[in-house]
């Protein structure tokens, strides 16, 4: 029967290096999960995964025993993902405007892509929304996903972007705002 | 009656009814109407489902990290005290540096009035000695430099030249400073550090002199034996190892360029 997380830890910490591998085995996927919902990539994803299982590793010792291992290691790869989404630049290919048209709060995409009803039609709604995902700030798209997909309150919001409450709050706020107003073309076609 | 504002009606909606808006909305249509659309939509917000792991996955990410990580007991004597003297290396490395360009300076001036002194001032043009840049390299920001430029190549679409051209002009920058890295490594007698710089040598050298430019072929060989050999992690390990003041220290003392 296996270790359970603290006895672990424990281990690890006694010098049982491979004891971090039951770690890394029981909680990688809710880490692929979340960094995926972030970072929208699988490569980055997977990349966010393993960095966040090394930083924990080196953190190890200032990890509190009443904690809950999974929550920490969370929060270390939810930062890893906003650090990575952070440092990229605007993928080119997606051509979505940085800012939408105040007045029509429309989204801006480039002249060959289809439009609302013809994106409708071909069932790309989802790419749509995902576009508009990735044009939020990095950390507003983050509070967003722990919020929406995530089912996280804004304490934990909050606790694992490393920002007051109030501030998660206002985050997920801006989030809806700017989904809403650039997803508007769809809510005609309802 | 004060109506509920979107921010409200938001903070209703994640909370699942539990926020006290929910007897004004019985009692007021219009916000009932506002927030009946705002559900609506945010009902509709379904983003793409992360693709799915095998089973295998957490045991394919150990394999990947577990070679790399030391055994703690190990870490704590050699980390805390070899750490400690490579800490004062690098301190030391980077202040003889910026000592370097102060003498160097001091020397140019003294030079510059003695000949001023002595001759005129079409010879004090010719003689005056080309001025020597120097250069300070922070192995901090070289690592996190480097990492990026090996995360850009492990995602980078062989066929693209956009992609691969990038790729050889950064390549070119780094090498010189993965130069002096490589000779403070050996100085300092850290061969973990310096194994990773020579390998990253080659693969900088690769992508920035490859004879004829790079093709698609290179750039996926170079791609299977980044992952095949782990070169981007052991980036990773090796940054994360600097401790964070040393990189303060060295920032501050950073003179030039790298």
């Amino acid at each position: 029967m296996g270790k359970n997380d603290h006895e672990a830890i424990q281990a690890v910490l006694e010098g049982d290096k491979e004891a971090y591998g039951a770690l890394v085995v029981r909680h990688s996927q809710s880490l692929f999960r979340v960094a995926f919902r972030i970072t929208g990539n699988e490569a980055d994803a997977e990349d966010v995964v393993q960095e966040a299982f090394l930083r924990g590793y080196q953190k190890l010792e200032s990890f509190e025993s009443r904690a809950k291992f999974g929550t920490w290691i969370y929060r270390i790869a939810v930062r890893c993902a906003l650090d990575r989404i952070g440092g990229h630049r605007v993928d080119d290919s997606s051509r979505v405007a940085e800012e939408t048209d105040p007045e029509q709060e429309k989204l801006q995409v480039a002249d060959e892509a289809a439009g609302p009803d013809r994106l409708l039609l071909s069932g790309e709604i989802g790419a749509l929304q995902d576009l508009a995902l990735r044009s939020l700030t990095a950390t507003e798209r983050a509070a967003f996903v722990l919020r929406h997909m995530e089912d996280c309150t804004s304490e934990e919001i909050g606790a694992a972007l490393g920002i007051p409450q109030n501030a998660a709050k206002q985050a997920v706020f801006r989030a809806v705002k700017k989904l809403r107003g650039r997803l508007a073309p769809l809510r005609v076609m309802r | 009656m004060k109506h509920l504002n979107e921010e409200e009606l938001i903070e209703h909606y994640y909370s699942k009814g539990t926020a006290g808006a929910g007897k004004h909305l019985k009692t007021c249509t219009e916000c009932a109407e506002a927030y009946a659309a705002l559900r609506i939509d945010m009902d509709e917000m379904k983003f793409a489902a992360p693709p799915a792991r095998d089973p295998a996955y957490g045991e394919r990410v150990w394999q990947s990290i577990g070679p790399f990580l030391p055994a703690y007991h190990v870490r704590n004597q050699s980390w805390l005290d070899i750490g400690l003297w490579r800490g004062l290396s690098y301190a030391a490395f980077a202040l003889l540096l910026v000592g370097a360009f102060f003498a160097g300076r001091l020397s140019e001036h003294k030079q510059a009035g003695t000949m001023a002194k002595s001759t005129p001032a079409p010879a004090q043009e010719r003689a005056a000695p080309p001025q020597q840049r120097i250069v300070v390299v922070v192995l901090s920001d070289h690592l996190d430099r480097s990492e990026r430029l090996l995360v850009e190549l492990k995602h980078a679409d062989a066929g693209s030249e956009e992609t691969v051209s990038p790729l050889r002009d950064e390549a070119r920058s780094l090498l010189a400073a993965n130069r002096i890295c490589r000779q403070n490594a050996a100085k300092i007698d850290d061969p973990e550090l310096a194994a990773a710089l020579d390998r990253l040598d080659q693969v900088l050298g690769e992508l920035a002199n490859h004879p004829g430019g790079l093709n698609p072929a290179t750039i996926t060989r170079l791609q299977d034996e980044m992952n095949a050999d782990g070169l981007l992690f052991q980036v990773r390990v090796l940054r994360s190892r600097i401790p964070e003041q040393e990189a303060a220290k060295a920032a501050q003392s950073k003179e030039g360029e790298i």
